[in-house]
Parts: C-alpha cells; sequence; structure tokens
C-alpha cells in the first residue's frame, strides 16, 4: 500500500461559480502524521491549546505485520446543513456565500448548545472567554485570496481547499464519509475524503479506549427537574380546581410552590451559560432552535404561574400547564440531536414528562391544605406519582437494554458508563424508584390525610428526590457523542 | 476580537504575532536543515515560516520547526551563571571553572578532567571548542552526544570509504528508482524528507523496521524484521543480488576490494534462512532484493535503527556494501545516506575535534597533526596523538573515579544516556561538573557550575545538514538576563587561561572562526575554504566539498575515488552477534526505543512548548493486543516496566497491533517515564555508539491511580 502525494495540491483560491462554495479536502494517502496542520492553525489563529480547531487522529486495522495505519486531520466541514446553526438559540452562527460556517463571538452566550449538535465535535468551549469558537476556514486570509494555515503547512500536500456544487453535493455526498468519522448525512458535511484502496471497515482509532463521562452540568441538572417539578405541580392544581376537589381558598399555597420551583429553575439555567449577562439574546432563534423555544416558553410558564399564583384563575391555570407542557416538550426535544444517538430517543421527552409526573403531585400534596380535599383525590395524587416512577423504570430498562446491544461506540460507550464504570449508581437509581413505589403503595394502605400515610409520603418524597437526582445526573454523565478519531493522548472533550 | 492584517512574508496574520521583521535562518532541530524566516517583533521571536526559497525544504516545516519561535521566551531559560547554587559574576564563574579543572588535571593527571558537547551548537562554536578542550585546556577526553547518534554511520563511512562524508543528496530521494529505508522513522523524525519519498511516484520504497510506523505505510514492501536481524537480511539480500547476477561487475572490479570474501560469507545466507530468521516473507526479501538490484538508481538510508546497536558499524558497512556493489554511489538517486539526527552533528563531526581532527584528519595520523599544528601555528606535540575516551568510556572514567572534573555542554545525560541509574551514580561523584545549557535540565540539577547559554535563535552561525549543505543560522534576539552566546563563552575561557589570542587570534565573533575554519579545511574532503557567511546568504546553502570559485558538490564520489589508501571502497564481510541482554522468563518482553514527531531529544525544548506538549504530554509503551490480553492490560492502563538496570513506573499502555508480539516499544523523550531506566548500556566496540534498541523488560500491570 503506497502513500502517493496527493494530486489535489495547494489550490489557487479561483472565484466560486454560482452554487459553488469552498470546502475542505483530505487524502488519506498522502498524511503522514506529521501535526504540522494543527501547530499552524493554532499559530494562525491563536487558539489555546486545548481548544485546537483542526486535529488530527489516528486509525488502524489489521494485524502485524498486515497492519494498515492512518491518520485523520480534520478540522469545521461548513456544512450544508449545519447543525450548530440551526441550534444556535441566539443566531451566533452564519453561513457565509462562500459557504464558511462562521461564530460570531459577541452574539455566543456560552450555552455550548452547539457542541452538542456537532457530530464532528468542531466548536471548543474557550475556558477564557467563555464563548465558543471554531474553525473558520482562515476567513481572513480567504479573503485575502489565500489558502487557509493548514493548507499552506501541510508537508505533503494531503490538505487541500476547493470548490464543491452546492446542488450536486446534496445528490451525492458518498465521498464525504471515510472511517473515523460519523456519517456525512447528519449535517452534509462538505469536507472531500480521499481514502486508500482496499478494505477501510474495522479501523479503531487511538483513542477508542477513552470513553470519558461527560460534564454533569448541574444548572442544567437543576433547570430540567426543576421544571419538571414545577409544571407537574401546577397541573395537579389546575387539574384538582377545574375538578372542583378543592377550593381556591386551598390551592395558594400549591400554586405558589410550582412557581418557586420553576423561577429558581430558571435562575439555575443561567449558571450553565458561560456569559449569563446575555441570557436574552438566547430567544433569537425560536424559528429554528428548540433551546430557544425551551427558553421561551419556560419564561412563559414561569409568568403564568406567577400570575396563577397570584390570581388563582382558572384560565391562567390551564395557560400555564399549556405553556409547561410546550416548554417541557422542547426541553426534552432540543436534547433529541443525531450528534448523540442515546439520548435522540423518545426517551428523553417521556422521561421529562414521567418526571413531572412522579414529583408534581407529591409536591402539590404537602402544599394543600389536605384535610379539605376528598381521599379520593389524594389517592389519585399518590397513584399518578406512582405511575411517573413506574415510567422512569421502564424507560431505564429500555435504555440499559438498548445500549447493551448496541454496535457503535456511542452506545456501547454508554453501555460502558451507564452498566460498568456507574453501575452502581444505575442500580441504585432503579432501587431508589423501587423503594418509592413501596413507599407509595404504603401510604395507600391508611387514610392519605392522616400523620401515618403523611409519614410514607414524606419519606416517598426524600426517595423520588434522590431518585431523579441521580437519573438526571446519569442521563448527562453517560452520554457518548459522535465524534472524529482522535489521537491516544486527546479526545475532543 | 482577533485583528488580522497583511504581511508581504506571510500572508494574513494576527496581528499581534505580525512581525517587525523576518530573519532568515535554518531550524535548529534535526539535521535535515530547513531553511525558515523567524519573525520579530518588539525584540521577541514571535512568528516563523518556512523559507521558500531554501532548497531543502521549499517553505514546508514539521510542527516543531512550526513552532520553535516557542522555545526562546519560556520558564526554565538560565539567565545568570551560578556557582553551587547561588547566582554568580560570569568572570566568577569562568574563575572558578578554570581554576577547578586546572587544579584537577595539576593534581590527578591529564586523564582527570574531560568534556561532553552536543551536535546542537554552530559549526564556528564547534570549531572554537575544540580548539578550546584539545589546546587549551589540554584535554585528552572531549567527545559529544552525537556518539549516542550517529557515531556507527561514522566509523561505518570511515570503513568503507576511507572517511567519513554521506555521499549523497536529499534530491536522490526524489529522482531514486528504488529507496531503501532502514530503521528510519522519516514520517516522525525527520518529516520534510517524507514528501521527498512519497513525491517520487516511480519508485520502489523498501522499508526495514520492526514497527509498522508511520514510514512503514510509505512503503510498498515493509520488510518487518525482527529485532536486529537487519544483518541477516543485508546479508542475505546482497546474496541474492549475487546469485541473480544483479552485481555491477564493472564498478565493484574498479573501485572496490574485498568482493570475493564478500561473496564466500553470504554463500551461507539461503533466503530460507533469512526469512525464518528476520521473521519475514521470504518472496518479500526476494522481491526488495530484486528492486534494489535492478533498480537504475537506487538510495539506502537509515538512522537510528541501524546506528543505535552494538553492531552498529558493521550494518552500516553493509548498507554501503548493499550501494557498492550495485553500483549506486557516486551518481544521481543512489548512495548509501545516514539520515543525521541533529541540526549541526555534521558540524561537530568537521569542523570539531572529538573522535578526529577538524577536517576528518587522524589523531593517530603524524602527517595530519603536524598539518593541523602548522596551520594552527601551535607546537605539534601539544596535540594529543589518541581520540581519548569516547562518551560511554568518560562515564566509565567518571564512574571508576578517573574522571573527576566534567563539562557538559548543551546535552542532557540523565535522560538520553543509557542505565540512568549506573550514570547518575557516576555523575554524583564528581569533583567539580560544569553545565552549560540554554535551560534548567536534570543534568543543570546536579551542576557545581551553571553558564547560561544563548539558543538557537539568540546566535550567529552555521549549521551543515545531512546532505552537507551549510546553512546560516542568524540571532534574531538578545539572549536572556546574562546568558550568552557559547562562542563568547569559549572566548571567556581561552581568556581565563590567558590563551585566547593563541586559540582565537584576532577573533572578534563567529564569522572569524569560520573563515579560519575555511582555511584548515581546505584541501580535505570537506573543504569549506570556498564559502564565506555572504556568499551563504546569496546561495542559500551550500554543499561541501566547496573549493573557491565553486558553489559546492551535491555528491561525493563522483569518481569512485575513495578516502582509502588503496583509493577503493573496502567491502567488509559481517555476522550478526546474538542479542546480549536477550528476553528470559522473567524478562519476556524486548523493549524498543525510539522518537515521536512531537518532541525532540529529552524536551528540554519541545517539553516548553504548549502546542507539542499538549499533542503528547507523557511516555508511553506499545504492546500487541496479543500481549495486552496475556498481561490483562488494556488500552490507557497503567504498567510497571522493570528490566535488569531499573524500574519505570506508571507508564500508559498503548495497544496497537503496529509492534511485533513479545517486543514493545517506549519513546525516549521523557525525563518523567525515563526509558533510559532500562536500556542496556552496552556500546558498538567500533563506534561506542549505545545499543538502545533491545533491553529485555518484565511487564506489569499496577492499578489506576
Amino acid at each position: 500500500m503506497t502513500l502517493t502525494l496527493t494530486t489535489l495540491g495547494t489550490p489557487a483560491l479561483l472565484p466560486l461559480e454560482d452554487g459553488e462554495q469552498y470546502r475542505f479536502t483530505f487524502d488519506m494517502n498522502s498524511c503522514v502524521g506529521c501535526h504540522s496542520c494543527e501547530v499552524a492553525c493554532a499559530e494562525q489563529n491563536g487558539t489555546p491549546v486545548d481548544e485546537a480547531w483542526r486535529r488530527v487522529g489516528e486509525l488502524e486495522s489489521g494485524s502485524f505485520p498486515q497492519t494498515r495505519r492512518f491518520n485523520l486531520s480534520m478540522a469545521c466541514n461548513h456544512c450544508l446543513e449545519p447543525t450548530c446553526l440551526s441550534g444556535c438559540p441566539t443566531k451566533a452562527y452564519e453561513k457565509l456565500g462562500n459557504g464558511i460556517v462562521v461564530h460570531h463571538p459577541d452574539e455566543c452566550v456560552g450555552c455550548q448548545y452547539c457542541m452538542w449538535n456537532c457530530p464532528y465535535e468542531v466548536p471548543v468551549f474557550d475556558t477564557a472567554k467563555r464563548i465558543v469558537s471554531k474553525c473558520d476556514m482562515c476567513r481572513p486570509r480567504i479573503d485575502a485570496g489565500q489558502s487557509p494555515a493548514c493548507v499552506q503547512a501541510c508537508p505533503t500536500y494531503a490538505i487541500g481547499l476547493e470548490a464543491v456544487d452546492v446542488a450536486g453535493w446534496r445528490e451525492d455526498h458518498a465521498a464525504g464519509d471515510g472511517p473515523g468519522l460519523p456519517p456525512v448525512g447528519i449535517t452534509m458535511s462538505t469536507t472531500r475524503m480521499v481514502l486508500p484502496p482496499g478494505d477501510l471497515s474495522g479501523m479503531t482509532a487511538a483513542d477508542d479506549h477513552r470513553v470519558e463521562p461527560e460534564d454533569p452540568h448541574w444548572p442544567l441538572v437543576a433547570l430540567t427537574l426543576l421544571t419538571q417539578l414545577s409544571l407537574g405541580t401546577v397541573a395537579t392544581t389546575v387539574v384538582l380546581q377545574l375538578a372542583g376537589a378543592a377550593s381556591r381558598s386551598v390551592m395558594g399555597g400549591a400554586a405558589v410552590g410550582a412557581f418557586a420551583a420553576g423561577a429558581v429553575a430558571l435562575g439555575a439555567s443561567l449558571l450553565h451559560l458561560g456569559r449569563p449577562g446575555r441570557a436574552l439574546k438566547a430567544l433569537r432563534n425560536v424559528r429554528t432552535s428548540w433551546l430557544s423555544r425551551e427558553v421561551a416558553l419556560f419564561s412563559a410558564f414561569s409568568g403564568l404561574s406567577l400570575a396563577y399564583a397570584a390570581l388563582l384563575s382558572p384560565l391562567l391555570g390551564v395557560l400555564a400547564v399549556v405553556a409547561g407542557v410546550a416548554g417541557v416538550y422542547a426541553s426534552g426535544r432540543l436534547y433529541l440531536v443525531p450528534a448523540r444517538p442515546v439520548w435522540n430517543s423518545w426517551r428523553t421527552p417521556v422521561a421529562f414528562f414521567a418526571t413531572a409526573a412522579a414529583t408534581g403531585p407529591l409536591l402539590a400534596y404537602f402544599m394543600l391544605d389536605r384535610s379539605v380535599v376528598a381521599e379520593g383525590w389524594l389517592v389519585a395524587l399518590v397513584v399518578a406519582a406512582a405511575l411517573g416512577t413506574l415510567a422512569q423504570v421502564a424507560v431505564l430498562v429500555h435504555l440499559a437494554v438498548v445500549v447493551r446491544r448496541g454496535t457503535d461506540r456511542q452506545h456501547q460507550g454508554t453501555a460502558h458508563l451507564l452498566l460498568d464504570r456507574f453501575g452502581g449508581r444505575f442500580q441504585g437509581r432503579l432501587a431508589l424508584s423501587a423503594v418509592a413505589l413501596l413507599l407509595l403503595m404504603g401510604a395507600l394502605l391508611e387514610p392519605l390525610s392522616s400523620a401515618a400515610a403523611g409519614g410514607r409520603l414524606g419519606a416517598a418524597v426524600v426517595v423520588v428526590a434522590a431518585g431523579e437526582l441521580l437519573g438526571r445526573w446519569l442521563f448527562y454523565v453517560t452520554v457518548v457523542p459522535f465524534r472524529v478519531a482522535g489521537s491516544f493522548f486527546r479526545t475532543r472533550s | 476580537m482577533t485583528t488580522y492584517l497583511p504581511d508581504d512574508t506571510y500572508g494574513v496574520m494576527r496581528e499581534e504575532v505580525r512581525p517587525d521583521e523576518w530573519v532568515r535562518t535554518t531550524c535548529g532541530y534535526c539535521s535535515v536543515g530547513c531553511g525558515m524566516l523567524l519573525g520579530v517583533k518588539g525584540g521577541k521571536a514571535v512568528a516563523v515560516m518556512g523559507d521558500p526559497a531554501h532548497p531543502v525544504n521549499q517553505g514546508r516545516l514539521c510542527p516543531k520547526g512550526l513552532s520553535e519561535h516557542q522555545t526562546i521566551d519560556v520558564d526554565g531559560r538560565l539567565t545568570t551563571p551560578t556557582l553551587n547554587g547561588a547566582p554568580v559574576s560570569w568572570d566568577a564563574a569562568i574563575g572558578s571553572m578554570v581554576v577547578g579543572f586546572r587544579r584537577l588535571l595539576h593534581e590527578h593527571g591529564p586523564d582527570s578532567v574531560a568534556v561532553l558537547s552536543t551536535g546542537q551548537l554552530v559549526t564556528e562554536e564547534f570549531y572554537a571548542l575544540g580548539k578550546l578542550a584539545r589546546l587549551g585546556l589540554g584535554l585528552r577526553h572531549y567527545d559529544g552526544n552525537t556518539t549516542l547518534c550517529m557515531a556507527s554511520a561514522v566509523a561505518g563511512y570511515k570503513r568503507s570509504f576511507g572517511s567519513d562524508g554521506p555521499p549523497g543528496a536529499y534530491s536522490d530521494l526524489d529522482v531514486a528508482d528504488c529507496i531503501l529505508l532502514v530503521g528510519a522513522n522519516i514520517a516522525d523524525n525527520h518529516p520534510l524528507l517524507a514528501p521527498r519519498v512519497i513525491g517520487n511516484t516511480a519508485s520502489t520504497v523498501i522499508v526495514v523496521d520492526p514497527r509498522v510506523t508511520k514510514t512503514a505505510m510509505m512503503a510498498d514492501l515493509h520488510l518487518a524484521v525482527k529485532a536486529r536481524t537487519d544483518i541477516v537480511l543485508l546479508n542475505g539480500m546482497i546474496k541474492i543480488l549475487i546469485d541473480e547476477g544483479l552485481v555491477d561487475q564493472a564498478y565493484v572490479e574498479a573501485h572496490t576490494s574485498g568482493f570475493e570474501e564478500l561473496a564466500a560469507h553470504v554463500a551461507g545466507y539461503s533466503l530460507e534462512r533469512v526469512a525464518a530468521e528476520c521473521g519475514v516473507d521470504a518472496s518479500l526479501i526476494r522481491s526488495a532484493a530484486l528492486a534494489f538490484g535492478r533498480a537504475g538508481s537506487a538510495t539506502a538510508a537509515w538512522t537510528m535503527g541501524v546506528n543505535h546497536s552494538v553492531q552498529g558499524t558493521e550494518t552500516v558497512t553493509l548498507l554501503n556494501t548493499l550501494c557498492l556493489i550495485t553500483g549506486n554511489v557516486g551518481k544521481a538517486g543512489a548512495s548509501p545516506f545516514s539520515i543525521t539526527g541533529q541540526c549541526n552533528a555534521m558540524g561537530t563531526r568537521e569542523a570539531g575535534a572529538t573522535a578526529s581532527m577538524p577536517g576528518y584528519r587522524a589523531w593517530d595520523s603524524a602527517a595530519d597533526r603536524e598539518e593541523l599544528a602548522r596551520l594552527w601555528d601551535w607546537p605539534v606535540e601539544r596535540l594529543p596523538v589518541a581520540r581519548g575516551r569516547a562518551y560511554p568510556d568518560i562515564i566509565d572514567g567518571v564512574y571508576d573515579g578517573t574522571i573527576k572534573g566534567l563539562w557538559i555542554i548543551a546535552t542532557n545525560p540523565p535522560v538520553s544516556f543509557p542505565n540512568r541509574g549506573r550514570l547518575e551514580r557516576a555523575l554524583a561523584q564528581l569533583d567539580l561538573l560544569v553545565v552549560q545549557d540554554g535551560f534548567e535540565t536534570p543534568t543543570t540539577a546536579l551542576a557545581h557550575v551553571v553558564l547560561p547559554a544563548a539558543i538557537w535563535g539568540e546566535k550567529d552561525g552555521t549549521y551543515t545538514n545531512a546532505e552537507r549543505r551549510v546553512s546560516r543560522v542568524r540571532a534574531a534576539v538578545a539572549p536572556p538576563g546574562l546568558a550568552k552566546s557559547d562562542f563568547d563563552i569559549f572566548l571567556a575561557v581561552g581568556e581565563a587561561l590567558g590563551v585566547r589570542e593563541a586559540l582565537y587570534p584576532g577573533w572578534k565573533g563567529p564569522e572569524d572562526a569560520f573563515s579560519e575554519w575555511g582555511r584548515v579545511s581546505a584541501g580535505r574532503l570537506c573543504d569549506y575554504s570556498g564559502m564565506t557567511w555572504d556568499m551563504l546568504d546569496a546561495e542559500g546553502g551550500v554543499q561541501w566539498p566547496c573549493v573557491p570559485g565553486t558553489t559546492g558538490s551535491p555528491r561525493l564520489y563522483e569518481d569512485g575515488v575513495f578516502q582509502t589508501p588503496d583509493g577503493r571502497a573496502r567491502l567488509w564481510c559481517v555476522s550478526p552477534e546474538p542479542i546480549a541482554d536477550a528476553v528470559s522468563g522473567r524478562f519476556p518482553f524486548l523493549l524498543n526505543t525510539g522518537r515521536t514527531v512531537e518532541h525532540w531529544h529529552t524536551r528540554t525544548k519541545t517539553g516548553r512548548v504548549g502546542v507539542l506538549e499538549h499533542l503528547a504530554p507523557e511516555g508511553w509503551v506499545e504492546l500487541n493486543p496479543a500481549d495486552a490480553r496475556r498481561l490483562g492490560v488494556a488500552a490507557g492502563d497503567r504498567v510497571r516496566l522493570v528490566s535488569r538496570r531499573g524500574i519505570v513506573e506508571g507508564v500508559p499502555v498503548r495497544v496497537t497491533a503496529t509492534i511485533r508480539e513479545g517486543e514493545v516499544f517506549m519513546p525516549f523523550h521523557y525525563d518523567e517515564l525515563c526509558v533510559n531506566r532500562l536500556t542496556i548500556d552496552e556500546f558498538d566496540p567500533i563506534s561506542r555508539e549505545p545499543n538502545y534498541k533491545q533491553s529485555a523488560v518484565h511487564i506489569e500491570p499496577m492499578t489506576t491511580p
């Protein structure tokens, strides 16, 4: 297998024809793994060492001495369907006429949602500036008719820059696929791969062993759990009110509790942002970003909950519930990103609504004046909470089966993290659900307005809360995203 | 918001690193000798770029070169002379060094002080240091870390051709019909040679390497030989060439001696035997031999896989022989090519005074001594009559107490010398250890006197690359604090010894040394007499020999006349010897060592360059998947390696099918996970080069910390 100097060479930057954009090319035959492109990129763009825009991975297959090894130098693919852009709540991304996907730092709030959306892990979080940054194809050089630094630096001409006919690439983009890369179709990556001859299946990456837990995102744990708790509580309150199960006079506590939970959630979510002062920008992209929609809907929910808690008008309550349901749906929906296959499942929104069901009725139970609510309605609250917890168990069991059976790195990686590395916590999560169910059933043995039942339900609240907290932590920590094959010492996270 | 501005030389670049001035210079890492421009802004080195006009690299650089400006203004630079750890003046430091060395020489005789230098200085400094060590201090023992690197190539060239001096040029790689790379992982270690090999699409590329290296992926034929079976392989290939009638009889008869003995010697290397001993398919070996033999022009190039062996010198002679019997010497595309290591190892070989006197003059030749004494205007009896101890023998002398004073210049033995435990015990016994370096290193930590030196980018002179090309190196920025160039340090030591004018008559700066060296080299194989700094500026690098009125020579021995007494190249018969530190039940793995593209030597520089350090922050050990399974370790686990000499703990495992079962590999750059705690201190009896590449080790898993 002879490596050959690619015919791509360093391109003359010809002006684009109509319907064309610039794209990178990468010739896996020619790359000798010298990393010059990475250093040149860092020098050109002044990126910190752990926030590289271009990275070289290493691939290997076969057994000695018929071993094959290749290198994979990748930066941004300047996709036709850039999910960094479509997901960005602040419209910080722009796809230029020449195809470059640029990130405008002044518009970025540092929510890092683009990092979840990009299957190539291209956007990186700049810990100093508290916003993301990414490859702009050396736009200032392109504008001056010069090649990007990586293209300029490659000693073997393995990296090139060329024009691509956009419509043609939409029709046939098979040349964008390659070993160590996510499927090109997710975002319509434009980078053209020139691959070595022969069978390239079964190539392993030098960083395959490195399946690391993701950040738990504590502010998001708080945001999601508390919004769901809030929705569950408001919904319970509104249902009781509409059913005439309780008079307005006994609803106030529950409504206030619901609003408080939602308000704390929104406050906590600000801590997730690198630039919380710019948080309002996150409302800009309601048209395509589920994150913008989540922010908008939860803001509406919070306002309506406040109004409802103050006035206890059933109409406001219904509106609050509608906004809350939509918000929790948007909240779940934003995790359905193809770049994170284990999240990208019906399980995510179902689990979010299950949390609302498991927690809301219990909070309502304690915030209501129980002496004036009919026993039957109290039973309904407990049953609803039990069903919510049961649904969570079903989701978890399904997740465990799916990831255990998975054949790709993303599912196998989650199986490793969820069932092996954090297996004790996963079992703890299930055990807490079981205990919660027992306590809920036990409470039903007594009159629900009694102190004994209250005691058991109080214990159930603690157990449910612990289970939900643990479950949500596992949700964030054990997801394994698509990524580009990395080197032995370095992955993209 | 980053501001980008146009620069006429570089193109659009960040405003904060857009230089006021680009200084033309030569890379200070490896011997490929890439031309580069060093950007200076406000007195700081802020950028580099490959010199588009330089014939070696045509504007391209490797990752080390591309970040070389980051080696200069870093933590850990030495900025003041110290005496027993306390800052002192230059006069006090050099005074105590001179007094100390003189006292030792007076009390314990001329064998009691030695110098260990480097391949990192400019040629002008090597030339000045040679005079200082041999004449000024009158030392018998002076060697450099080049002995850890290319001494076997030097000795092998001398045995075959009668002289050191790589005969070929990089352009041979562009045009050769066959390129044989033996123990040379150029993709990692000489990256700017890789495009030449890849770009020569018409050539058959043969890589002989026990690992599936990045370079092996460039090969048409990869011969993944078992460790240290290269001699068997080369004998086998020579036999095939003879049997198949692929020997250039006319060349052999006109220009070589010893062919009959060679033919008889290799008769026993049947293809079956060779294939079995090398662990390589017979058909692959035959194809390789035929490709080399049938090529119109063939180049055999090698690096440390050959040199780092107790039989390194002999293996080099075999590679020379392979080229000689096929007539592949002295013509385009054809040469036995030692790809050297350090930026200026060649400069010290030619102008220094270690293994030979300046100009490849032999210490044991009365005529050479007399000629040099005349040129230097010194009494001939002041010149030593033997080279003295080579590097490992200097260390032995330190270990047994014979050598009590040592001056180490720009090298870092605790990381780079084999059997670190014994070396550290030796160095701790010294009465006086003077270390001259640009950086704090494990070596300066042991020193009584530290002399802070200027480094690449801070001083002027020339480097000579592996193809004998002499290129200018320029000061772009001032050295930090009190640090000064090695050249000025040597002049100051000469001054303190009272011999400055006698050694360095009328010298003001390194250009004066270059002029004198040109005169001293006149008429020698490595003739610099036609070169001036101005000419180097104009030509952008000139290959010696260069007599006045010419612009250098791309290759040696075009006339087939060699430097041996009879003018014929000598064909040597070589037999393989068993590995000394062989594997056993207790030490079942054979440890190989080498380099990675991100780092240079002992990481004194590259460990301080964030972008490189981030790419390869610590050492590792490569294990075949079957061995990993047997040991119960997975990729990323940490293991302990134990040899008969030492232990290294906490080495991350890289499981890879690029290495043979039973063999393991560790990079040698790391002080923290120092492979030289494990390596055997066994040396080539001719070149004195260490056998870094085969040491038996035991490996055991460690619980994750």
